[in-house]
């Protein structure tokens, strides 16, 4: 009678043992994924902020070629161009471009009062090259965005977050971009 | 008993075959219809078959599809995000090679956009595809001369795609070979190909997943079509036969212009 009692114990233990690993597993592995897509689109993000990050040397150079006044406009995107360099962690860095955006939205808006360099060929194809990659930013930011909120709900639903602080998986960030800079600067003609 | 528990069973399959794998509704963006969508009613049909025809000419020669759509309005997006993400769900060029250019024209904010898949950021540049507005796009837009500035665009953007190939457009493509209606000559290795194809679809799990991707992804990127459908056009399951329709993305390249 105490060995039939032992072996359901027995099975018992070993059914939930089996659900038990099979949860965990499939736990852990929808975590593995979901950050690797989180992280894989940060590539994305960061590709195009390095793209936009190269791309203003060119433009504050030919700005400063006809528009010798704006210096102080002129600084602030250099600075803030020179703060994207030295960010280092991903909320920095967020916060490094957020501020960047900024300039360089103000810059454009300066540049209006310039009709010499609004004609310059030169100049127009930069500002499309900039605006392009402002929406590429904004593009990628989505995405990024989308996989960050999939890998923060499944980490912190239940059960699941239960394992997610075990296996130290933590929230990812999102990018949130300044209330000025979520629409591309839009190049008028 | 059984007989009274088996609906409730059904619906919960019901339940359980539709929650598991339909992702996150995306609004609503119109269909394809092929090369050109002209969904604000703009362009002329003589402008229309001249365009289709470039764009059939610039596909079979270069592999990148050349997309136009016009739309009345964009709704709550910008223009320019509407574009990335008509590109998106249309999936324009093949997945993966992602060679595709969709020019957008918004009637209503006034504003047209070249839009660059992955695939051609690096043939044409967004300085590039400014220029191509500036000059020969926006002036016969602001004249209201739509159909025009919209050949003047997919004949610039060909230019360039068939310069960075190294081949000539003639404006007149050869021909699909026409097939008889309702007669469509079928290889026994696709007969064979799609048996397979079902069987997968059917009887693995795997496969259930996808068709019910298929079946029940209505407004996703692209519909789910590119999983296993078939047309009489190429690659792509919709699209009017015109066959650029493979998955491609956008990273949301190109330049935007406002007339």
């Amino acid at each position: 009678m105490a060995k039939k009692g032992l072996l359901i114990a027995l099975v018992v233990a070993a059914v939930i043992a089996v659900s038990l690993y099979g949860f965990v597993k499939g736990t852990y592995n929808d975590f593995v994924t979901l950050d690797e897509k989180v992280k894989s689109s940060w590539a994305q993000v960061e590709n195009q902020l390095q793209r936009r990050f190269d791309l203003i040397p060119n433009l504050v150079e030919t700005v400063k070629g006809y528009a010798k006044h704006e210096r102080e406009v002129l600084t602030e995107v250099t600075n803030a161009r020179a703060r994207v360099g030295g960010a280092g962690t991903i909320p920095d860095k967020i916060q490094a471009n957020n501020e960047l955006t900024s300039a360089l939205s103000r810059l454009l808006v300066v540049v209006e009062n310039y009709p010499d360099l609004k004609a310059n060929q030169n100049f127009l194809k930069l500002q499309d090259e900039l605006a392009g990659t402002e929406n590429r930013i904004a593009t990628e930011r989505r995405r990024y965005n989308e996989a960050v909120q999939a890998y923060n709900v499944r980490v912190r639903s239940f059960p699941a977050n239960l394992l997610a602080g075990m296996f130290g998986f933590g929230q990812a960030t999102f990018f949130e971009a300044p209330a000025a800079a979520r629409t591309a600067p839009q190049v008028k003609f | 008993m059984t007989g009274r528990l088996a609906p409730v069973l059904l619906l919960l399959l019901a339940f359980v075959f539709l929650a598991g794998p339909v992702p996150a509704a995306d609004p609503v963006l119109p269909r394809p219809l092929g090369a050109v969508n002209d969904f604000a009613g703009v362009i002329s049909v003589a402008e229309r078959e001249s365009m289709e025809g470039l764009a059939r000419e610039v596909l079979q020669k270069t592999g990148t599809a050349v997309v136009v759509a016009t739309v009345p309005t964009v709704g709550d997006w910008t223009a320019d995000d509407y574009a990335t993400r008509l590109y998106e769900a249309w999936g324009i060029g093949k997945r993966g090679e992602d060679k595709g250019v969709l020019i957008l024209l918004a009637l209503k904010e006034r504003r047209v956009r070249i839009e660059t898949g992955y695939g051609v950021e690096g043939i044409l540049p967004d300085g590039v595809a400014g220029e191509i507005l500036r000059l020969h796009v926006i002036p016969l837009l602001k004249q209201g001369d739509y159909g025009k500035g919209l050949a003047n665009a997919v004949s610039a953007v060909s230019d360039v795609i068939a310069r960075h190939a190294g081949v000539t457009l003639t404006g007149r493509p050869q021909m699909r070979p026409a097939r008889p209606a309702g007669e469509t000559p079928v290889s026994p290795f696709t007969l064979v190909l799609l048996t397979v194809v079902a069987l997968l679809l059917l009887f693995t799990e795997t496969g259930r997943h996808i068709l019910a991707m298929i079946l029940f992804d209505g407004s996703g990127r692209g519909g789910g079509i590119r999983y296993g459908g078939r047309s009489s056009g190429g690659f792509g399951g919709f699209g009017g036969g015109f066959g650029g329709f493979g998955g491609g993305m956008s990273g949301g390249g190109g330049a935007g212009g406002n007339f």
